[in-house]
């Protein structure tokens, strides 16, 4: 058997896409950055995957928290694979909840959080910080 | 004066007079993309006190050039096809007006021109939804350009309706050229 440590997601930020932490133990998925890798499909497949596994494999509910600042079309249709399958599971009966956090300097990005929140039933927190 | 420093001198005098704070000429690497749009970025954020600006100008730049990225690549064009000339100026006390051009096959340059067209009669409401509709589309179902999705979010963030026009090129290929005033 795989150590459960493995399953843990690490990807750094750069200036294309956000940091990405998947701790398989506590059941939380953060992203923090911009998004807009030229290679938005292959960036995005690591966490859906990761997403996928954790929600058919770990008896956890997840926590999804997001804070990215600015997201191109590409990485925003890539968000909603990501939280078409947080519905799905929801919809069996898992525990999944999201907290989308922006700058209260970037209207944009809360107006963004607004859209995504809007298609899906599950707890979505949207939340201001800074100034 | 020798030639050079005068034609430099009115090209300077071209961009003050037409408020433009970055342009490019030139083939167009990912890198760059994202060189200058954390330059225009920091520029506006700087200068503008409307929050939202700099973000819309930045967001509707970076879909414009991964729009010609992406259609240059598919088309496997060479560096002088696969140039995009990008232009970003300051037409009104913070308004931006963001232009992109690159070369086309002229059939796609003209489904461009109609799409644009067609997204030019929607309101904001419509736009949106037109969005909605399109996120959930799977990818290959946009445009053979792809810039479908992309020109919907350009449409939505600008002020007025995005201008597009269709001029010749060499080899029976076309310029493409979209406007967006932010």
């Amino acid at each position: 058997m795989t150590p459960v440590h493995d399953n843990n997601l690490s990807l750094a930020a750069t200036q294309f896409s956000p940091g990405v932490e998947g701790n398989w133990q506590t059941g939380r998925l953060v992203m923090i950055g911009e998004s807009y890798p030229e290679n938005t499909y292959e960036f995005f497949a690591q966490i859906v995957r990761w997403t996928e596994n954790f929600l058919s494999h770990a008896d956890r509910s997840l926590e999804l928290e997001l804070q990215l600042s600015y997201l191109n079309t590409s990485s925003i249709r890539a968000m909603i694979d990501i939280f078409d399958l947080l519905q799905e599971a929801a919809d069996d009966g898992k525990s999944v909840n999201v907290s989308w956090l922006y700058d209260s300097r970037n209207p944009r990005a809360s107006e963004l959080g607004e859209e995504f929140k809007e298609d899906y039933s599950f707890p979505f927190e949207i939340r201001a910080f800074g100034a | 004066m020798n030639v050079f420093s005068a034609s430099l001198a009115s090209l300077r005098d071209f961009f003050n007079g037409e408020r433009i704070l970055i342009c490019f000429n030139g083939p167009i690497s990912r890198t760059l993309i994202g060189e200058i749009g954390v330059a225009l970025k920091d520029h506006i954020e700087s200068t503008q006190s409307r929050e939202s600006a700099a973000m819309d100008v930045f967001s509707v730049y970076i879909e414009m050039s991964q729009n010609i990225r992406h259609y240059s690549t598919a088309k496997s064009y060479g560096d002088k096809d696969a140039s995009a000339t990008v232009v970003i100026a300051e037409v009104a006390e913070g308004h931006y007006a963001v232009s992109a051009g690159n070369i086309v096959e002229q059939a796609d340059g003209e489904a461009l021109v109609d799409l644009v067209q067609s997204l030019a009669h929607l309101d904001k409401a419509e736009l949106k939804a037109l969005y909605k509709q399109q996120l959930r589309k799977p990818r290959h179902d946009d445009l053979p350009t792809g810039a479908g999705l992309g020109l919907i979010e350009i449409a939505r963030k600008s002020s007025q309706p995005l201008e597009a026009n269709l001029g010749e090129a060499e080899k029976g290929k076309a310029f493409f050229s979209l406007r967006a005033i932010i």
